[in-house]
C-alpha cells in the first residue's frame, strides 16, 4: 500500500487532530438561540452582543458579512431564514429587504427613541448609530488654511487630482444621493463632472483611501469619519487628520446604521429586546466611546472628539421619493467617468 | 518510504518501456474502451451536483425580467466583457510562462536552495485577494514600504491600477496554479530521454523545447485554464485596482438590479463553458499518449552553469515580489500594532492566542475539503482521461463553471438548492453544506491535476498486473494510486490553499459562529484594524506554508 496509506493516514490524523474538536465545538444555532445577521463586523459590535446575552440570558449566534450580501442571503432563504435580527451598515440593505417584504414593523416605542428621520417611515428599521462624511488629510502635505469650507469647493482647480474618492463605495453613493436631494440632479452631476475633470485618484473603499493618505500617496480623501480614529488608535504617529466641513455643510452628512426585525423570525420578542438594548444608554455609549460613532438615541452624548450634532448635516433622504433612487445615483456616478 | 513490491516492479517495467522514445504508436492503450456503467453513473451524479450554480442562474434568469439579448449586446456589458477576457487571457499567458519556468528551475536544475524555493513559490496563492492586494499596494505605491529601495534602482513607485495593475497582481498571486501541476508532472517524468538528448549534444534549450515541453504541455494548459477561470471570477483584485470587469458589474448591481446581476453571471458561466470546450478540443488534438510516470532511480539535475546566478536572481525577485512584498506590509502592520501603545495587540486584548481556534478551523476544513474534492473528482478524471467519454466533457464543463463564477453566486445557489431539501435533514448551514459549496467552487482545481495524474499511469503496467491476476481494487491501490500521488497531491494542494483563504462562501454558508483566519482578516481589514489583520495574515501564510510543505512539496520531492 506504501505511501497511499501513509498520505491518507497522515491527512486524516491531522484533520481529526486539528479540525475535529474545533469543528465539533461550534454551535449550530438551535431553536432557542437568537440569530443575528450583522453587516457590522464583529470587532465593532460583538462586545455589545455579549453584554446583551449576559444581561438577558438570551443566547446569540451571529453571522457577519457585508450588509448587501446578508440582505441577499435573507431574501434567498425566504421563510426558512434562521435570522431574527438584521443589523445593517447602511439604509440601502435594510431598504432592499423592506421592499421585499422581509421585515417586520418595529414597535412605535422603539421608533420614538430616535429623532424623526432616523427610522424608516414604515417602521421597517430604526437607526442605531451614525458616521459623518469627512475630508481626511495628511497634515504633512496639506496646510490647515488650504482646507475648503464646503465639499462643493473641491471642484476648484487647486484640489484637482489631490482628493481621493471611492466612487463605487456605498457611503460615497449615499452622499451623492444627498447631493441630488438637496441641490437637484443637475448640480449633483455638475459636482461629479467637476471632480472627474481633476482626474482624482480613485479607490475601492475607505480603508484603502485612509491607508494611501497615511502613507502620503494622496494628500486628501473623502471618507467616513471613524477610519482615521481607528487607524490612529493603532498608530498614533500616522499623519492623518479629519477635516469636518463646517456649519452643516453637505460634506458633513450623517449616514446611519440600522437594525431591523425579520418578518419570519420565530423569536420576535427576543428580537425586539435586542434592538431595545442597542438603543439603550449603555449601548449608545459604546457606539460613542468605543467605535467613535454618533449615537442616535435621544439624549445620548456625542464623543468629545467629534463635532457636535449642530455642526454636521443631518439631511435625510427618502429614497422612494427621490426619482430613480439609488440606481439613478450609481448611474450618474458611472456617467461622470469616475468609476 | 516503504516501497511495495508492486511499485518496484513498475519501475523496472517502465524503465524499458518502448513508448519512452515518444513514438506515436498507440499500442498499450487498452483503456480507451467503453467506460463501465457504474463509473458513468457516478460521474453523472457528480456532474449534476456541480451544475448547481448554473441551474440556479438559469432559473433566476427565467423568472427574472431582464432582456438577455438587449443586455448582452449593450455597451455597458460588452466593454466589461472585453476587459474580462483581455485580463484573463493575458494573465493565463503570463502565468503559463512564469509558472513553467519556476517549476522547471525548482524540480530539474541545480538551482541553489531549490527546496526552499519549491516550498515558498506556491504560497502567494494563499493571500486573500482583498488583503493581498491592499498589502502589495502598501508596499509598492508611492510612500510605501518599497518606495525608497525602488528609488535606489531607479524605479518610480506607482500604485498598481487598471489593466496592468490587475494583470500584475493576478499574475503574482495565481502563478501557483501553473507551477504546482507542472512541477508534479516534471517530477514524474522519466529523466532518461532528456539525458539521452543531452548526451547527443542537443542544447539545453532545444532539449527543453523538443523533449520536455511536449510532455508538460497538458499540465501547463490545465494550470493556465485555472488561472483564466480564477481571473474571470475574481472580484477582490479588479475592484481594488479599479478595472471594470463583468464581476464588478455583478457585484455593484447585486442589490440594485438583481436580474441584471443574474444575467451577467450567466454570461460569465457561458464564457467559462466556452473556454473549457475550447481547451478540451485542443487537448484532444494534442499529441496523444504522454510519457508515463515513473519513479526515477535518481533525480535529474540539469546544471545551469553560468545561468545559475541569473536564474537564482530571477527566482528571488519573483518570490520577493509575490510573497515578500505583501508579507513585508503585513509584518509592518502587525509590528506597528505590537509596538504602538494604543492598539489591542499592544494592550494584550488581542494576540496570537485569539487566532488558535480560527487557525485550527482553517486547517481542518481545508484538509477535509481537499480530500473530498480529490475523492469526488477522481472518477470523473478516470472517465475523461481513460475513456475519453463525451459525457465526461459535459461534466467537466459544469465543474469549470463552478470555479468560473464568483463565490457569492455559488454560495447563493447552494443556499437556494438546500432550501428545496426537507428542513428536517438539518443540512442548512451545516459543515456538509459548507464543504459541498467549497468543492463546487474550488473542485475544478483538483480535477485538472487528477486528469494529468490518471493519464500518466502506464497502461502496460495495469495490463501486466491484470494478467498476474490482481483485482481492480488491488491494481488501483498498489499500482495506480502510488503513481498518481504527486498529481493528486498537487491538485489537492491547490484546493487546500484556496479553501484556506476562501471568504464569500465561508461568510454566507458556514455554520453560525464558525470563524476562519480569512474571516478574521476580512473583518479586521474592513474596520482598518490593520495590525490585527496583518497578524492574522501572517499566521495564515505560515499555516499554509507548513501544510503545503507537509502534504504537497515534501511528498512530491520524495518521489523524485
Amino acid at each position: 500500500m506504501g505511501h497511499g496509506r501513509s498520505l491518507a493516514g497522515a491527512v486524516l490524523t491531522l484533520a481529526l487532530a486539528t479540525g475535529g474538536p474545533a469543528l465539533a465545538a461550534c454551535g449550530s444555532g438551535g431553536d432557542d438561540r437568537l440569530v443575528v445577521y450583522s453587516g457590522r463586523t464583529s470587532n465593532l459590535i460583538r462586545p455589545l452582543l455579549e453584554d446583551f446575552a449576559a444581561e438577558s440570558g438570551i443566547s446569540i449566534d451571529v453571522r457577519y458579512d457585508e450588509s448587501a450580501n446578508l440582505a441577499l442571503l435573507i431574501d434567498e432563504e425566504g421563510d426558512r431564514t434562521p435570522a431574527d435580527v438584521f443589523i445593517s451598515q447602511s439604509p440601502g440593505a435594510v431598504g432592499f429587504l423592506d421592499a421585499a417584504g422581509r421585515l417586520a414593523p418595529l414597535d412605535d416605542e422603539l421608533i420614538a427613541t430616535v429623532p424623526d428621520g432616523d427610522a424608516a417611515a414604515d417602521a421597517g428599521w430604526v437607526g442605531l448609530s451614525g458616521r459623518v462624511r469627512t475630508l481626511v488629510y495628511n497634515p504633512d502635505l496639506v496646510d490647515d488654511s488650504d482646507l475648503p469650507d464646503s465639499v462643493l469647493d473641491l471642484t476648484a482647480p487647486e484640489y484637482a487630482g489631490r482628493v481621493a474618492l471611492a466612487p463605487t463605495n456605498g457611503s460615497f453613493q449615499d452622499f451623492v444621493t444627498v447631493l441630488r436631494d438637496q441641490l437637484g440632479d443637475e448640480e449633483a452631476v455638475a459636482w461629479l463632472d467637476g471632480m472627474a475633470a481633476g482626474d482624482p485618484p480613485t479607490f475601492d473603499n475607505n480603508t484603502a483611501i485612509v491607508e494611501a493618505v497615511g502613507r502620503g500617496e494622496v494628500p486628501m480623501g473623502l471618507v467616513n469619519h471613524y477610519y482615521a480614529f481607528r487607524a490612529k488608535a493603532e498608530n498614533p504617529d500616522l499623519p492623518l487628520e479629519n477635516h469636518y466641513f463646517p456649519d452643516g455643510d453637505l460634506g458633513s452628512t450623517l449616514l446611519v446604521t440600522a437594525a431591523s426585525e425579520i418578518a419570519d423570525s420565530d423569536m420576535p420578542e427576543e428580537a425586539t429586546k435586542l434592538i431595545e438594548f442597542l438603543l439603550s444608554p449603555e449601548a449608545q455609549r459604546y457606539f460613542s466611546e468605543e467605535t467613535f460613532e454618533y449615537p442616535l438615541a435621544d439624549g445620548a452624548e456625542v464623543n468629545g472628539a467629534l463635532p457636535p450634532f449642530e455642526e454636521i448635516s443631518k439631511t435625510r433622504v427618502d429614497l422612494d421619493e427621490l426619482g430613480g433612487g439609488l440606481e439613478r445615483t450609481t448611474a450618474m456616478i458611472d456617467e461622470s467617468g469616475l468609476t | 518510504m516503504a516501497s511495495p513490491s508492486g511499485t518496484d516492479a513498475a519501475v523496472a517495467l517502465t524503465d524499458e518501456y518502448p513508448k519512452l522514445a515518444g513514438s506515436t504508436s498507440r499500442d498499450g492503450r487498452p483503456f480507451t474502451g467503453t467506460a463501465p456503467r457504474w463509473l458513468v453513473a457516478v460521474c453523472a451524479v457528480v456532474g449534476l451536483l456541480f451544475a448547481a450554480p448554473l441551474l440556479y442562474l438559469i432559473w433566476r434568469n427565467i423568472t427574472g425580467d431582464e432582456d438577455l439579448v438587449d443586455l448582452y449586446t449593450s455597451r455597458a456589458t460588452l466593454i466589461p466583457l472585453r476587459n474580462t477576457l483581455e485580463l484573463a487571457v493575458a494573465t493565463a499567458l503570463s502565468t503559463a510562462v512564469v509558472g513553467t519556468g519556476l517549476a522547471w528551475l525548482t524540480t530539474r536544475t541545480d538551482l541553489p536552495l531549490r527546496g526552499l524555493w519549491a516550498a515558498l513559490a506556491p504560497l502567494p496563492l494563499v493571500f486573500p485577494s482583498f488583503v493581498g492586494g491592499l498589502a502589495l499596494m502598501a508596499a509598492v505605491a508611492p510612500g510605501g514600504l518599497l518606495d525608497a529601495p525602488l528609488g535606489w534602482v531607479g524605479v518610480e513607485a506607482t500604485r498598481p491600477e487598471g489593466f496592468w495593475g490587475a494583470w500584475l497582481v493576478l499574475t503574482l498571486f495565481t502563478t501557483p496554479y501553473v507551477l504546482l501541476p507542472v512541477a508534479a508532472r516534471l517530477v514524474a517524468l522519466p529523466p532518461s530521454l532528456e539525458e539521452s538528448a543531452r548526451l547527443l549534444g542537443r542544447r539545453p534549450s532545444t532539449v527543453f523545447r523538443t523533449v520536455v515541453l511536449p510532455q508538460i504541455s497538458g499540465a501547463i494548459g490545465a494550470g493556465a485554464l485555472l488561472v483564466f477561470l480564477y481571473t474571470v471570477s475574481d472580484f477582490g483584485v479588479v475592484v481594488l485596482l479599479r478595472y471594470d470587469t463583468l464581476t464588478r458589474a455583478i457585484y455593484t448591481n447585486r442589490l440594485l438590479d438583481r436580474d441584471q446581476s443574474a444575467a451577467l453571471s450567466l454570461l460569465l458561466a457561458v464564457v467559462a463553458l466556452t473556454v473549457v470546450a475550447g481547451e478540451r478540443t485542443l487537448a484532444r488534438r494534442r499529441h496523444r499518449g504522454p510519457l508515463e510516470a515513473v519513479r526515477a532511480a535518481r533525480p535529474l539535475r540539469v546544471p545551469l552553469g553560468r545561468w545559475r546566478g541569473p536564474a537564482l536572481a530571477a527566482v528571488i525577485v519573483w518570490v520577493g515580489l509575490a510573497l515578500g512584498g505583501p508579507l513585508a506590509s503585513l509584518g509592518l502592520w502587525a509590528w506597528r500594532g505590537f509596538s504602538g501603545e494604543t492598539s489591542s495587540l499592544a494592550s494584550g486584548d488581542r494576540g496570537l492566542s485569539d487566532l488558535v481556534e480560527p487557525a485550527l478551523n482553517t486547517a481542518g476544513i481545508s484538509i477535509v475539503t481537499a480530500l473530498v474534492a480529490i475523492a469526488v473528482l477522481l472518477p470523473l478524471a478516470y472517465l475523461s482521461a481513460r475513456h475519453r467519454a463525451r459525457a465526461a466533457d459535459v461534466a467537466n464543463g459544469f465543474v469549470a463553471t463552478g470555479f468560473g463564477l464568483p463565490a457569492l453566486v455559488v454560495a447563493l445557489s447552494v443556499v437556494f438548492w438546500s432550501r428545496q431539501l426537507p428542513e428536517a435533514w438539518g443540512l442548512y448551514q451545516s459543515f456538509t453544506m459548507l464543504v459541498f459549496a467549497y468543492v463546487v467552487h474550488l473542485g475544478a482545481q483538483s480535477l485538472r491535476a487528477a486528469e494529468v495524474a490518471v493519464g500518466s499511469v502506464p497502461s502496460r503496467l495495469d495490463e501486466s498486473a491484470r494478467m498476474l491476476g490482481a483485482g481492480r481494487l488491488r491494481r488501483f491501490r498498489t499500482i495506480e494510486l502510488p503513481l498518481m500521488l504527486p498529481g493528486l497531491a498537487a491538485g489537492g494542494g491547490l484546493v487546500l490553499l484556496s479553501t484556506m483563504k476562501e471568504l464569500p462562501i465561508t461568510l454566507l454558508t458556514a455554520p453560525l459562529g464558525f470563524e476562519t483566519l480569512a474571516t478574521r482578516i476580512w473583518e479586521d481589514a474592513e474596520a482598518v484594524f490593520l495590525a490585527e489583520a496583518g497578524l492574522a495574515s501572517l499566521v495564515l501564510v505560515a499555516l499554509s506554508g507548513i501544510l503545503t510543505w507537509l502534504l504537497v512539496v515534501r511528498r512530491t520531492e520524495r518521489l523524485a
